[in-house]
């Protein structure tokens, strides 16, 4: 009945499918690497802005250079050199390292000085003051400072560019050598900001190759080196890293895997066709995810690709479980129903993941669901039909009936399981640590030192504090601008008295239209102001039309509309001011940076008196309180998948005895890997509890199988085999994973490797117990 | 810039290789020290102010100059400028072009007048055309007209009467 032709055209139409797949694939699914899918959706409002910040804020945008390693004349050069370079470079927003230039006032903005300065609030442009001003003026041309402001002189004797650039420099900026920024190990500073969002690795791949690239062409380039940091640099570092590692792993589990399947079936041809339904399974997945969503995460492929590997126990329980002379359909019909269980129960469980709400986590649950499903199908249907009519009965692999009779004599006390019970239930009461890994860094893969790296860099370039953010909230940007004019006299009492060391609030860059204009009335009329200056100059010896420039400028000023948010933002010095408000559907927020919070509650106080116009966001509060949402989420949907396994469970075996025995080794297994990883300080993570369905699933299957009733001591030996050669596979993959530098696969590979293995010894002891002394011959 | 020149007087130290004091005593009061790489001025009772040198260069050129012909280094001076020298023993010139191009940019030349082993005058050439004179020695006390001309200048400092 089965021809050899009838193979090859079964064999070639489903090779022709999976070309297809492939094809539709490639063409429709593009590879995101936005981190914030992997993230929890936000709830609050503060969640939201938290969000928002991560992304597209000016934080995640910001880069943080350090150019170390020559002397510091050197590193000045380069420093200065890098900043000359990538202001040329449309990738980047600004470039900051210390250097004040007054030239970048261009003509057109120069004359508002004088509504921006703060100057006119406490002097009059009067004839004391400007003979004040002018008697400094002569002494600090006479002064080393004289070359920096012999430029400046006539057109801004009173130095109101220079009261601006001490205004517009960080609350807490480093000390400049050589003009330029320097940490206290010696190292140049730099901020870089760029345009592409932090999050978005092509483009800050882009930015930071193009800076790579322009470090380099600098001379002496090759004495130095440079070190970046920033969401932005993680970002193209862990997406690298993600795929770096996960083709390695990939490679070395995939040589690992065909050496077993080799070893345990001793035919190339059954090798290659058992691959046949994972391949289909993820290319469906695949195509899954171009349909349903258009784009999947790298880190979803990633794991869906090591989920999937529960999908190769199929083909291998079809070719373990095959005896002599039987057909492959034949055997295939006989192991279906249990299959079908598995494959059922392993997709209820991933709709647990669907129903999390988290973006690559429901991308996840829709490629495993459909691979798995894929997988299953093609193994009930396709595999049996190309598989070689000739083949090795597993039953005789040398050692495995010794393995079966030294199982089967394994001593099972009734009492063991429910020691283990109590043992479990008394040392998680007593673990160490905190349960549970609320930390949203922790779940971002990115390496503990390159973070402590960061946070020394941002405290050396007086980078605000990354967890606290002041926000004010009005109904436009002016009004933003009004009302953090109001807010710096109580904030300013607070710096003073020690709760926090600087705060950084947008009337810094840009005061309010109201506070502009008043200005604007005190500036005297052009007459009024040259009577002024020729008295105040009298006595001194400047040339009598030096400072017509100056005359010209105040008049100017005098009649200039006043400068809004929008318009300075466009400016060479309004990027800070522009990344700092954020219009949003109901009025525009001010985000003011906090340097330094030393008594937060303090703060919290403070903006409880502003009738909700300010208030403090706490992005580490926020983010924690995203993620215990998050978990109460999961954990609940998990529950539910739970009840859902059991009943499938019960509907399939139809029997509450039978369900028992595959039910309770699963559930003890799951316990017991709670306890070694809560005995050795491990706090847990959602990852945690991924890995945990994922292993809950993967020993359900070997349940299901040792309970299944046999008719003969082979068959019983074949249940081992394949049980064996799955438990070997999955070991050798998560083991693997369980090295990985990447906090999420580390987690990830060492609960399912523990769980594997914890799941594997009590299906032996609890699910194969009752028939110990059945069917042994 | 200015249209009489600023006449100031004081004390100038020089305080071994590198590092040099200048004190203003009238017409108003300032204290500078300048070392390697920065120059701190004091003036009143205010907190001093920081420069970098980098700032400054036509400082930084000065400093070196003076340091290095003080301390008798003719090797550091030959390094950082062109010299030329001319006149007697009682009456010589040093001239000091910058070698280093960013100096030049801001310094065209320093001369140096002195008698015997004592230099008695430094003049600085800006770039923008401005003159810094500065007296020393002798001639510290030379009351000097509310605008000496150039032709003044040169005349004490190369120790002929101008008239």
């Amino acid at each position: 009945m089965r021809t050899r032709r009838s193979v090859l055209i079964v064999l070639a139409l489903w090779l022709l499918a999976l070309v297809a797949l492939a094809t539709f694939a490639i063409q429709h699914l593009h590879i995101s690497t936005d981190l914030r899918s992997f993230m929890p959706p936000p709830q609050t409002a503060d969640q939201k802005l938290l969000m928002d910040q991560i992304g597209e804020g000016p934080g995640s945008r910001l880069l943080l250079l350090a150019i170390d390693g020559a002397p510091e004349p050197t590193l000045a050069e380069l420093s200065h050199g890098l900043a000359d370079a990538l202001r040329q470079d449309a990738r980047f927003e600004q470039i900051v390292n210390g250097v004040f230039d007054p030239a970048a006032l261009d003509d057109q903005l120069l004359p508002y000085r004088y509504l921006l300065s703060p100057t006119l609030d406490t002097h009059a442009l009067d004839a004391s003051f400007l003979g004040e001003q002018l008697q400094q003026r002569v002494e600090d041309l006479a002064s080393p400072a004289a070359a920096l402001l012999k430029p400046l002189l006539a057109r801004d004797p009173t130095l109101e560019v220079l009261a601006l650039a001490e205004r517009w420099s960080p609350p807490k900026a480093p000390a400049t050598r050589d003009g330029v920024w320097f940490s206290s190990g010696g190292a140049a500073l730099l901020l870089a900001e760029t345009r592409g969002a932090g999050f978005d690795p092509a483009a800050q791949g882009a930015a930071i190759d193009a800076l790579e690239a322009a470090f380099r062409r600098l001379p002496n380039a090759d004495k130095a080196s440079l070190t970046l940091s920033g969401p932005g640099y993680f970002t193209v570092l862990i997406n690298a890293k993600t795929r770096g590692e996960a083709d390695r792993i990939g490679a070395v589990s995939t040589i690992g895997f065909i050496l077993l399947l080799l070893l345990a079936y001793r035919s190339v041809p059954s090798l290659l066709l058992a691959g046949l339904p994972v391949v289909s399974g993820g290319l469906a997945g695949i195509a899954a995810l171009a349909l349903g969503f258009g784009s999947a995460h790298g880190i979803t492929l990633a794991f869906g690709f090591t989920l999937l590997g529960v999908a190769q126990e199929y083909p291998i329980r079809l070719l373990s479980h095959r005896r002599a002379g039987e057909d492959a359909l034949t055997s295939v019909r006989a192991l279906w129903p249990l299959l079908a269980t598995a494959i059922a129960s392993a997709a209820i469980a991933y709709l647990a993941f669907f129903a999390s709400g988290v973006g690559g986590l429901q991308q996840l649950a829709v490629f495993t669901i459909a691979g798995l499903v894929v997988a299953g199908l093609s193994t009930r249907y396709l595999l049996p039909r190309v598989l070689p009519a000739r083949f090795r009965d597993v039953a005789a692999t040398p050692g495995l009936a010794a393995a079966t009779r030294f199982i089967d004599r394994v001593p099972r006390p009734r009492w063991l399981p429910w020691l283990l019970l109590i043992v479990s239930l008394l040392a998680l009461w007593r673990a160490p640590g905190p349960l549970w890994q609320n930390d949203l860094a922790a779940l971002t893969p990115v390496p503990q030192d390159l973070l402590l790296r960061d946070a020394k860099l941002r405290g050396e370039l007086g980078a605000p504090d990354v967890r606290y953010l002041l926000v004010l909230q009005a109904a436009d940007a002016d009004g933003v601008l009004a009302l953090s004019e109001a807010l710096t006299p109580p904030l300013d009492a607070l710096v003073k008295q020690g709760s926090l060391d600087a705060v950084e609030l947008p009337s810094r860059y840009l005061p309010s239209l109201a506070t502009q204009r008043a200005r604007q009335a005190k500036l005297p009329g052009r007459a009024v102001l040259a009577t002024a200056l020729a008295d105040a100059s009298r006595e001194l010896p400047f040339r009598s039309d030096l400072f017509t420039p100056f005359l010209d400028d105040v008049e100017a000023a005098r009649k200039l509309p006043p400068l809004d948010a929008a318009q300075f933002a466009r400016s060479p010095f309004g990027a800070r001011l522009g990344s700092m408000l954020v219009q949003r559907d109901d009025g525009w927020l001010g985000l003011a940076t906090l340097s330094g919070v030393h008594d937060a509650d303090a703060l919290a106080d403070f903006t409880a008196t502003t009738q909700g116009q300010a208030r403090l966001l706490d992005l580490k509060g926020a983010s924690e309180s995203l993620v215990v949402a998050y978990r109460e989420r999961i954990l609940r949907a998990l529950g539910l998948a739970l009840i859902l396994l059991a009943v499938t469970v019960v509907v399939a075996l139809r029997s509450l005895r039978r369900a028992w025995h595959v039910l309770a080794p699963m559930s003890l297994a799951t316990l017991l890997v709670l306890v070694v990883e809560r005995g050795s300080g491990i706090s847990l993570s959602l990852f945690h509890l991924v890995a945990l369905t994922l292993a809950a699933g993967l020993g359900l299957h070997y349940a299901l199988f040792f309970e299944r009733p046999v008719a003969d001591a082979a068959e019983a030996r074949r249940t081992l085999h394949a049980t064996l050669v799955c438990v070997i596979s999955a070991l050798l993959v998560f083991g693997l994973q369980a090295w990985s530098s990447l906090p999420v696969l580390r987690a990830i590979g060492l609960t399912v490797a523990l769980g594997v293995g914890f799941h594997f010894c009590l299906s032996i002891l609890m699910a194969r117990g009752r028939r110990s002394a059945g069917i042994d011959d | 810039m200015l249209d009489r020149p600023l006449i100031l007087h004081g004390e100038l130290e020089y305080l071994g290789p590198g590092k040099l004091g200048k004190r203003v005593d009238t017409p108003y009061k300032e204290q500078t020290t300048i070392t390697d790489s920065s120059a701190s001025v004091q003036r009143g009772d205010g907190a001093p102010r920081l420069f970098s040198l980098a700032q400054a260069p036509e400082l930084e050129g000065f400093l070196r100059g003076f340091s290095a012909l003080l301390g008798g280094d003719a090797a550091t001076l030959q390094r950082d400028f062109q010299l030329s020298a001319s006149g007697s023993q009682a009456h010589w010139q040093l001239q000091l072009k910058p070698r280093d191009e960013r100096l030049a940019r801001r310094i065209r030349a320093i001369e140096v007048d002195g008698t015997r082993d004592t230099p008695r005058c430094f003049r600085t050439h800006e770039a923008d055309g401005d003159l810094g004179v500065l007296l020393v020695d002798t001639l510290a006390d030379t009351k000097l007209t509310t605008r000496p001309s150039p032709a003044q200048l040169d005349a004490l400092c190369r120790g002929v009467d101008a008239k």
